[in-house]
């Protein structure tokens, strides 16, 4: 039997902001583990905090209660995690090549050593022949590549990711998904991906985490046994969303 | 389960304000003490001749001279308050004909297109040379009086009225006007209820700039030929040697376009509260 | 119809020059008026453009403000580029200078004149301290607002890609900023302009604001219009100049 060795865990976080008027309680109550190489999907209706939490794990954000205890040999710091982001964040005064080796530019990796490794990830995610083009010249689906790109360049233990496709047309959108199942399978890293979408979820998760509406709680829990790749169409599949679907919280 | 009970909330959400307020407080202070500082600096190292005080007169010399220009005449002629008076009223009177005629031949050239075409070429020539070159021409035409000046303040600050009303329109955003065209709306229905209205705030960027324009031009207006306002003010300062009715003359021309500025400011907060921003 | 329509709207542009032309013999026809005719102006326009006036040609005395100009904006780019960064990134540095920077803002840069020439006399460098400063003013203005406009998002992916705080300063907020300070050298081109122009009138030897003036004094009308159309035409110039160089500089800028 395979031994689960913990990433890292989240223990009773809770999230408030703090305005004149009414603060808002985003996160109530959060506790819960992320195993080594999993893939783990956070799932929950919009304006939950799912956002929220992943930035306060990424250390963007601080947490009104609670801890993030981390599992790696050295000292933690937020370079051993890598972050995808919604709306790609890439810096548009640099080209591709420069946007994929910019984590290991700052860590001080030399010229050669930056351009072979990027090379490297940016041939993983499809986009030889783009090292020059700025991101003003890509389309959604291939900036968030080098999104993807940028943060595997770096060897981060694990993965944010914040709702990574939820910007692209729904073609790109299930295109996206196959391709990260596929890279997820060949390079395995500890993943954590948030979003809304019941059937991404399903579609690449190990696990999923489902989340109550805000203030957020964690509501269930549920372990995907499914082959990969999966279908969308699989009767198993079906079964298993409209379950969830069925626990989810409407929000307005 | 809440796992923050009440007073625990209460406590913590205490701290976090506390902590804002404290920070913000500390930011205005070092502000405060950092402009205290700047003048003590001033007054001393002029009182010990460190800096020429004929040149950078002290704080001190500075508010006595601002009280004593506020009701006498000499030096040269009139008191600050006089100075002031003159300045505003030529000021004021270009720049409400550059607003009265500029917005709407700009509003209009932006929406109809025989008026664009016609008044555009006009435009495209006076564009380009600055307001200050007109000067001479315009003397040499009107003579110095407040007529010749008040057109001098015109030009500056029609230009700018025009072409920001003209922008305006056409940034309209097309999407609007679809909509008014789906519910049937007259061309004329959709300059005025739609394209105007959407133009507001270029137009209030065009009279921001207008006004710093015209005051300009009033004051290099009055440092070229007046006999009075604050540029001939300052003018004369210069000719008296005497930099503390200079550097009051330019504080006061400062504090002066700033109030304008601010009363600018809250007219359009009034006039038109949303901001698509 | 339509026809029509093509026709008038070819036609207009055309009318609107000649309304100015008219407009000018109008103004000019009278016998005591002091405005040139067309025919005058030009005459005056060759002569000055071939003879010397003052010292020198018409396009040498628009070299020498040019000159003038372009050394007060680099100064000023390069001291309010530093000033405009550390007031955008440094809180305390901004509680420090930046009260007083925005007293000293609202005064107009001519309004500084009669002080300068009161402490620098009426050399080349009262001139260009003057130009400074209206040059100065717009650029850090810009930068300042380059710097609080950066997407906040492009920290954070910086902070996750693993940098401190100087990275964060040197490969983000710097290259962030740079389409605001291209905008503001642009201002500040433009502001210098004008600014030289008006310290030209009041104290100068040379230069086309000298000369222009110096045809108010002489009773030169005509000296006075072809200078305003030199100065117009080297305006529009230089403004289309600065417009491809900032399209060259901000290439990656997104739309």
């Amino acid at each position: 039997m395979e031994k689960c060795v913990t990433r890292f865990s989240l223990k009773n976080i809770s999230k408030i902001f703090f305005k004149k008027n009414e603060d808002a309680h985003v996160i109530e109550d959060i506790s819960l583990d992320v195993y080594d190489n999993e893939f783990l999907v956070i799932l929950g209706p919009g304006q939950c905090g799912k956002t929220t939490l992943l930035n306060i794990v990424a250390d963007l954000l601080p947490k009104t209660k609670g801890e993030v205890i981390f599992n790696f040999e050295e000292d933690t710091d937020p370079g051993k995690l890598g972050f995808i982001f919604q709306r790609y964040a890439l810096f548009p005064w640099k080209t591709v090549m420069q946007n994929v080796e910019m984590g290991l530019k700052l860590r001080g990796k030399n010229k050669k050593e930056r351009r072979v490794k990027s090379q490297e990830y940016i041939d993983m995610v499809g986009l030889q022949g783009f090292e020059k083009s700025h991101p003003k010249q890509l389309s959604g689906g291939m900036k968030q590549r080098v999104g993807i790109a940028r943060v595997f360049a770096t060897d981060a233990h694990v993965i944010l990711m914040d709702e990574p496709f939820g910007a692209l047309d729904a073609q790109t959108r299930y295109q996206m998904q196959g391709e990260l199942s596929n890279i997820w399978e060949h390079k395995k890293k500890t993943i954590v991906f948030v979003t809304n979408n019941i059937e991404e979820a399903i579609y690449l998760a190990d696990r999923i985490i489902l989340l109550s509406g805000a203030p957020s709680k964690v509501k269930a829990e549920y372990n995907i046994k499914l082959s990969r790749p999966r279908s969308l169409t699989n009767n198993d599949f079906l079964e298993l969303r409209n379950t969830i679907a069925k626990n989810t919280d409407l929000v307005l | 389960m809440v796992i923050l009970n009440n007073s625990e909330l209460i406590t913590v959400k205490k701290t976090e304000l506390d902590r804002m307020k404290r920070e913000a407080m500390k930011y205005t202070t070092i502000s405060f003490v950092s402009i205290i500082l700047f003048l003590v600096a001033w007054e001393l190292l002029s009182r010990y001749g460190i800096i020429a005080e004929n040149i950078f007169s002290r704080p001190s010399e500075l508010f006595k001279t601002f009280i004593y220009k506020l009701s006498n005449k000499k030096p040269e002629g009139n008191t600050l308050v006089t100075h002031f008076f003159v300045s505003i009223r030529l000021a004021l009177t270009g720049f409400a004909a550059a607003v009265i005629i500029g917005i709407p031949l700009g509003l209009f050239m932006g929406f109809f297109k025989a008026m664009r075409l016609y008044f555009m070429p006009i435009f495209e020539i006076i564009r380009p040379i600055p307001p200050i070159a007109w000067i001479p021409i315009i003397i040499l035409l009107m003579g110095i009086g407040m007529a010749a000046k008040s057109f001098i303040i015109f030009v500056a600050a029609f230009v700018p009225c025009v072409i920001n009303s003209y922008l305006g329109i056409q940034l309209t955003n097309p999407t609007l006007i679809n909509v008014a065209k789906t519910f049937g709306a007259s061309k004329w229905q959709i300059f005025t209820k739609v394209c105007i209205p959407a133009s507001t705030q270029m137009v209030f960027a065009g009279v921001r700039v207008s006004l710093g324009s015209a005051w300009s031009a009033l004051v290099a207006a009055e440092l070229l030929a007046s006999t009075s306002g604050l540029g001939y003010m300052i003018q004369m300062g210069r000719n008296f040697i005497r930099a503390d009715i200079i550097i009051v003359g330019m504080l006061v021309i400062g504090a002066s376009g700033a109030l304008f500025a601010s009363l600018l400011a809250l007219a359009e907060k009034r006039i038109a509260p949303w901001r698509t921003k | 119809m339509k026809i029509m329509k093509k026709i008038i709207y070819i036609l207009l542009p055309l009318l609107s020059v000649a309304t100015i032309v008219l407009a000018w013999v109008l103004v000019a026809a009278p016998e005591e008026s002091q405005m040139p005719g067309l025919a005058e102006t030009g005459a005056k326009f060759i002569d000055v453009m071939t003879n010397k006036i003052s010292g020198a040609t018409l396009p040498i005395h628009i070299l020498v403000s040019l000159r003038r100009v372009l050394m007060a904006v680099a100064l000023a780019m390069v001291t309010g580029v530093v000033f405009g960064v550390l007031i955008g990134w440094s809180k305390l540095f901004k509680s420090l200078a930046y009260p007083i920077f925005e007293i000293i803002r609202p005064i107009p840069p001519i309004a500084w004149l009669p002080i300068i020439i009161l402490s620098m006399g009426i050399g080349e460098s009262p001139k260009i301290a003057i130009v400074f400063i209206s040059a100065f003013m717009p650029i850090v203005i810009n930068t300042f607002a380059g710097m609080r406009m950066i997407d906040p998002l492009l920290f954070d992916a910086a902070k996750t890609l693993g940098a401190n705080k100087r990275q964060l300063f040197f490969n983000i907020a710097i290259p962030a900023c740079t389409p605001a300070i291209v905008a503001g050298m642009k201002t500040s081109v433009s502001n210098g302009w004008m600014t030289v122009l008006a310290a030209e009138m009041i104290v100068a030897r040379q230069g086309v604001g000298f000369l222009i003036v110096r045809g108010m004094q002489n009773g030169d009308p005509a000296l006075i219009v072809v200078c305003m159309f030199a100065i117009g035409i080297v305006s529009a110039l230089v403004s289309v100049g600065l417009t491809k160089i900032e399209g060259v500089l901000t290439k990656w800028k997104n739309a």
